[in-house]
């Protein structure tokens, strides 16, 4: 019917996508005076939620996972649904612009920030006795046209005994970690954290100029001179 | 023997060049008043920036080589980090450059920006600003550059004529409708296609009565009294920027009105040309994949 119209569509910006109360707005979407607006020049692109006819026995029965730390409530439903989980079953609309590969620009035309709670790879650049300064090279899958800057405080390297962190001992400059963005931070730098078990340096170079393997939760190893380095490690995936 | 270290000029004596007459005036394609200028609109022509468009404007009464009135092609760099001196700034900080190419007009253009284009920088800065969605895009920065090859002006008109400005309204509309289309190539959001559109209320002979005009090609009109530029957001039915420059006769209150109605018309069909420019920077990207 017309979700299918919809997915053939190019969307312009201040293009008409539907009413509010049928579609979950996407990105590259707003709303406005109770419809669905295109704010974006792409393609459209409408999905339905993921199981939305088997999420109430899922999520009735069968243990549900054991919170085991504070997270931010992240789509609040809409006022008008009567049913528990009405808004949930509404489809997502959104706008995806044009790969670049037919326009000339070789890689993805589309410039992506990084937000709260995303998980970047960076490059460390400076360390100082209370923090260490990373260039945000990759956020999620999409790599970066831009540097941005941001910095992993001394009190966010771990979750626990965070008064023993010593920064030169968790990162050292040119290493690669992998952290979560957990504000944008002041005008300059955007405030990360790897107090994760995933999180921390992923890759790292010795003193000696060979790349490191890991071997412990806070140990990288030169396998040609044998020595080992400290480093705040992140749980190979 | 010759002298080979610096250029010579001929050995002997040369003619100037001397040209055939010009050829013939091609019979003018009378534009109705109601109407704008053919527009030309394409997206994506400089492959360095985050997004570009070039725009061309149709000469109705073409007697030169390239019939065209209006050159303009605009880049947008960004969304990108804002220097380190930069505040911190919860939504996207908007910079907009005007500049006229120094061969763009009659009276020759510097190389640094001078008034004129300083306030059509201005002026373009907040016709945008009503249609981006500013805080999408926190702590950064976008960068909106619009360059003049060629300014709305007829080249064989006598050096004495004098110019009143009345072309920086069709410049500012045309920078208005070109820089929309390239912020929707490069991908920031827009809560709608902002175009803009001229007015103006116009003489055509010394006699005449002053008759409203869409997109006047002011050498046409033996004096125009007054202009109206717009940038106008047709789904919203809402006007970012309005440019009034003139004096109308007195006698009509309602003018002014039917002016800024009229420019609206103008916006509504430069946004048709912008919706079929951006359409087709899709559709190539649709076919291949």
């Amino acid at each position: 019917m017309a979700q299918s119209q919809l997915q053939q569509m190019i969307a312009v910006p201040g293009q008409l996508l539907g009413p509010s109360n049928k579609y979950v707005a996407g990105p590259g979407t707003h709303i406005h005076e109770s419809n669905l607006y295109a704010s974006l020049l792409g393609t459209v692109a409408v999905s339905q939620p993921p199981s939305s006819t088997s999420s109430k026995p899922t999520t009735t029965a069968g243990l549900a996972k054991r919170l085991h730390r504070i997270q931010a409530v992240l789509q609040s439903p809409s006022p008008t649904d009567k049913s528990s989980n009405g808004a949930t079953t509404l489809p997502t609309i959104s706008v995806a612009p044009p790969s670049g590969g037919a326009v000339g620009g070789s890689n993805e035309k589309r410039e992506v920030l990084p937000e709260v709670h995303d998980v970047v790879l960076c490059r460390v650049t400076r360390i100082a006795p209370k923090q260490a300064t990373v260039a945000i090279l990759v956020v999620g899958d999409a790599v970066l046209e831009a540097e941005w800057q941001g910095v992993v405080r001394v009190q966010d390297v771990r979750a626990t005994e965070k008064d023993r962190v010593r920064i030169y001992e968790s990162f050292r400059p040119g290493d690669i970690v992998r952290a979560q963005v957990i504000s944008l931070g002041d005008q300059a730098n955007y405030y990360l954290s790897t107090a994760s078990n995933e999180l921390g340096v992923i890759m790292a170079t010795s003193e000696a100029g060979n790349t490191m393997y890991p071997v412990s939760w806070k140990e990288y190893k030169d396998p040609e001179t044998g020595l080992s380095e400290s480093r705040k490690v992140a749980k190979p995936m | 023997m010759a002298d080979r270290r610096r250029v010579n000029g001929p050995v002997g004596p040369t003619a100037p060049p001397v040209y055939n007459t010009a050829a013939h005036k091609p019979i003018a394609k009378e534009k109705a008043d109601n109407s704008i200028r053919k527009i030309f609109l394409k997206t994506g022509v400089t492959p360095s920036a985050s997004g570009s468009a070039y725009l061309e404007l149709e000469d109705p009464k073409a007697n030169s080589p390239s019939s065209t009135s209006l050159k303009l092609t605009c880049t947008v760099h960004g969304p990108r980090a804002l220097p380190r001196s930069a505040p911190f700034s919860p939504h996207i900080i908007l910079s907009t450059h005007v500049k006229y190419a120094p061969f763009a007009t009659k009276q020759r253009r510097g190389y640094l920006r001078d008034s004129s284009e300083r306030d059509l920088g201005v002026h373009l800065e907040t016709a945008l600003r009503g249609a981006i969605i500013a805080d999408r895009w926190p702590k950064s920065g976008v960068d909106i550059i619009v360059t003049i090859i060629e300014g709305d002006q007829d080249r064989n008109a006598p050096e004495n004529k004098s110019d009143e400005g009345w072309d920086m309204m069709n410049v500012l509309s045309g920078c208005i409708t070109v820089a929309s289309a390239a912020i929707a190539d490069a991908g920031i959001d827009c809560v709608d296609t902002v175009a803009g559109g001229v007015a103006a209320l116009v003489a055509r002979q010394p006699n005449s009565p002053p008759a409203i005009v869409l997109d006047p090609a002011v050498s046409e009109y033996h004096k125009v009294f007054a202009a109206c530029c717009v940038a106008y957001l047709p789904t919203r039915d809402e006007i970012t920027n309005i440019w009034f420059k003139g004096q109308l006769p007195g006698a009509d209150s309602m003018l002014y009105n039917r002016m800024v109605e009229r420019s609206l018309v103008a916006c509504r069909n430069a946004n048709r040309v912008v919706i079929t420019a951006l359409n087709e920077t899709v559709r190539p990207g649709k076919e291949s994949a």
